[in-house]
């Protein structure tokens, strides 16, 4: 009888796979070794095995946070991955009155130069790369300017900025600007990533937090493929060549429980970047087809119930990447149903990760699934329905117009109401939730770490008022007029203005601000700020 | 009999809308007309959308802790008027004490990550009906 299991985006499982499900491999064609294209295998030859262990962080201030990375690295971790309280993110300044009660309580509170100062203090930047979910144009040109101050070329620095302009208005990072403002932005720090900074990824497409709005595989995977080409067809218009920024492209992609198809999914990527890289953009460049992919584990995945479970559905998804063969891992910890990372379980996630690198072998087969009748099959499924949603979507119309017509906030609206449907109808088993579930004062397993909260860091928004008091304020405005003056000058990089008033003392607030006020936006969307040039315009 | 109207809305600077837009829309198939308010709101902008669009209930979803802080104030806005608004909060974050430190300031419901869709319509149904 024919089994009705399928996988989470539909595709049947069967019980057993054999020649016949993949009677027309061709071996070069279709998958390469590691290193080869298409790449469906991996990105390069890594006999070595394994991928940067790191685990996302960032809380109160940043120096708490420098704290934080340095046990981190103690423990272990190879790289350092961080994240901005819900006002950086939002680019808002800790003195905003929306930002009081939620200041560095979900990630780091960073908002000028000396922040960043702060939050890299001691890291050598030419050995370790940092992996910043912070705004991408903030970070770099920090980043850039630390380097100069240590007396390290830019040139040395690895990591990556994450890219959203297509979906953070609607899901989950809003920005408050215009879309075309935002996509320059984008194109602004890849263009200066790959002149200055040749080794960082000045693109890192984030198609995690967006599919953590209940999309399935092929969904996430598809609405990244239509903002990477996107965004290369903008840098291509604007006279770059492929091979000069597509090898510092990378992908973070999210991994829930659904095991086998994350790891087609990860194939598929690879071989569906290649291609496009190659036979639709002409990059000649190896480098240029071949994609990193970072993995952030699903938060979506895990249970407030029994916080213990969560360990181990970190470890079953660390497993699935390790053999699918990644570049870069962060394991969402188990405490995250209730709370930012708490030191047990960051140390917890590092731990799986090392465990799983250096207890299994798993690593050092690379791509161990190659050739499976199984995966090879539902690799090309995946693949198949990715390009079918991708020309789907993009049938409809031009992407950009898809995003300001409110497109994909319909259909990020959709994700969610079909998840909430699947987990009230018990088609997402959640062991613990919605299955096998105990009372809960039987529910005590690492409540105790799980339920410590962190305080809003009030003192910031006092410290932040004073910095901005003890400034040049006549330099700060200028350079904030010329950030305004540049962004009304089409075809000019914002970044070296950017960089100049980052460097004079601008906060991310104000830079943004004016940003905003020179496209025709308010400078605080909020409504609560007034613009430091307003009289100057 | 008129429909029940509920006001659905996220606090602060909290941007996780999974809940709350699934809940929004589990509501609407119940037949239930649902004012959805989003992200970015404060007590002040919420307790305005309560007033002027003459809701039943005000529902908060919640994955941050900027909770704790603002529900008191939208409890005490809500509290000068002469038939206070029910108020149900829901959100994985919300642990036994803090649902007991929000029925101590008069949120009528808590709902935790494994309420289910009936026992949210019954609870919803019930506060309306008060």
């Amino acid at each position: 009888m024919p089994s009705t299991v399928r996988t989470k985006s539909g595709i049947p499982l069967k019980n057993i796979y054999t020649p016949e499900d993949d009677p027309d491999r061709d071996y070069q064609r279709d998958l390469g070794n590691p290193g080869s294209y298409p790449f469906t295998r991996g990105t390069r030859d890594n006999p070595g095995g394994g991928w940067i262990q790191r685990e996302l962080s960032g809380e109160g201030d940043p120096l708490r946070s420098n704290a934080q990375f340095k046990y981190l690295l103690e423990m272990g971790q190879t790289g350092i991955d961080v994240i901005g309280d819900s006002p950086t993110m939002s680019l808002m300044d800790p003195d905003h009155p929306l930002a009081k009660y939620v200041v560095g309580t979900q990630g780091v509170s960073v908002c000028c130069h000396n922040d960043y100062r702060d939050l890299l203090r001691d890291i050598p930047l030419d050995e370790i790369s940092i992996s910043s979910s912070a705004p991408g144009m903030f970070t770099v040109a920090s980043l850039y300017l630390l380097a100069k101050e240590g007396g390290i070329s830019p040139a040395a620095l690895r990591g990556s900025v994450l890219q959203w302009p297509f979906y953070s208005e609607n899901c989950g990072y809003a920005y408050k600007m215009p879309f075309d403002l935002h996509l320059r932005m984008s194109c602004d720090v890849i263009e200066f990533c790959s002149r200055e900074m040749p080794r960082f990824h000045g693109y890192l497409e984030d198609t995690y937090f967006f599919s953590e709005a209940g999309l399935n595989a092929v969904e996430e995977a598809a609405l990244g493929f239509i903002e990477i080409r996107h965004i290369v067809r903008t840098l291509l218009n604007r006279g770059l060549a492929i091979d000069s920024f597509a090898p510092r492209i990378a992908i973070l992609v999210n991994c829930t429980m659904d095991f086998y198809e994350e790891i087609a999914k990860i194939r598929a990527m690879r071989r569906i970047f290649s291609r496009m890289m190659k036979e639709e953009f002409g990059a000649q460049d190896p480098r240029s087809m071949a994609v990193n992919i970072a993995c952030h584990t699903s938060g979506l995945s895990l249970t407030s119930e029994q916080p213990a479970n969560n360990i181990v559905r970190g470890a079953v998804q660390t497993v699935a990447l390790g053999l699918a063969g990644i570049q870069a891992l962060e394991i969402s910890t188990f405490d995250e149903g209730f709370r930012t990372p708490s030191e047990e379980a960051h140390r917890v996630g590092l731990r799986t990760q090392q465990i799983v690198d250096l207890e299994t072998n798993i690593t050092k087969v690379q791509d161990p699934f190659g050739g499976s009748w199984f995966m090879e099959s539902l690799t090309d499924e995946v693949e198949g329905k990715i390009l079918a949603l991708v020309e789907e979507i993009e049938s409809r119309g031009d992407p950009a117009e898809l995003v300001t017509s409110g497109y994909f906030r319909q259909f990020f609206e959709g994700t969610m109401s079909r998840h909430h449907q699947q987990m009230s109808a018990g088609e997402i088993t959640k062991v613990g939730l919605n299955v096998h579930k105990i009372p809960e004062e039987e529910d005590t397993l690492l409540r105790d770490v799980s339920e410590v909260k962190i305080e809003p860091y009030r003192q910031r928004a006092d410290d932040i008022a004073a910095f901005k008091l003890s400034r040049d304020q006549a330099g700060v405005n200028e350079s904030l007029l010329r950030v305004h003056n540049t962004v009304q000058s089409p075809g000019k990089n914002i970044m070296e203005g950017v960089i100049n008033a980052v460097q004079i003392g601008a906060t991310m607030g104000e830079v943004i601000g004016v940003m905003r006020q020179a496209s025709g936006e308010p400078y605080d969307p909020y409504g609560h700020l007034r613009s430091p040039i307003e009289d100057l315009l | 009999m008129k429909n029940i109207r509920v006001l659905i809305g996220i606090l602060g600077m909290d941007q996780h809308e999974v809940a709350a837009v699934g809940i929004a829309k589990m509501l609407r198939d119940h037949g239930m007309e649902v004012i959805y308010a989003g992200c970015f709101n404060t007590p002040e902008t919420l307790f305005q959308s309560a007033i002027e669009e003459d809701v039943d209930v005000i529902g908060i979803s919640s994955h941050s802790w900027e909770y704790l802080y603002y529900l008191p104030e939208l409890m005490e806005l809500l509290a000068a008027e002469e038939e206070p608004v029910p108020v149900v909060v829901g959100g994985s974050v919300v642990t036994a004490k803090d649902a007991q430190e929000l029925t101590a300031i008069g949120v009528a419901a808590v709902y935790g990550s494994g309420a289910s869709d009936g026992e949210i319509i019954d609870s919803i149904k019930e506060l309306a009906d008060r």
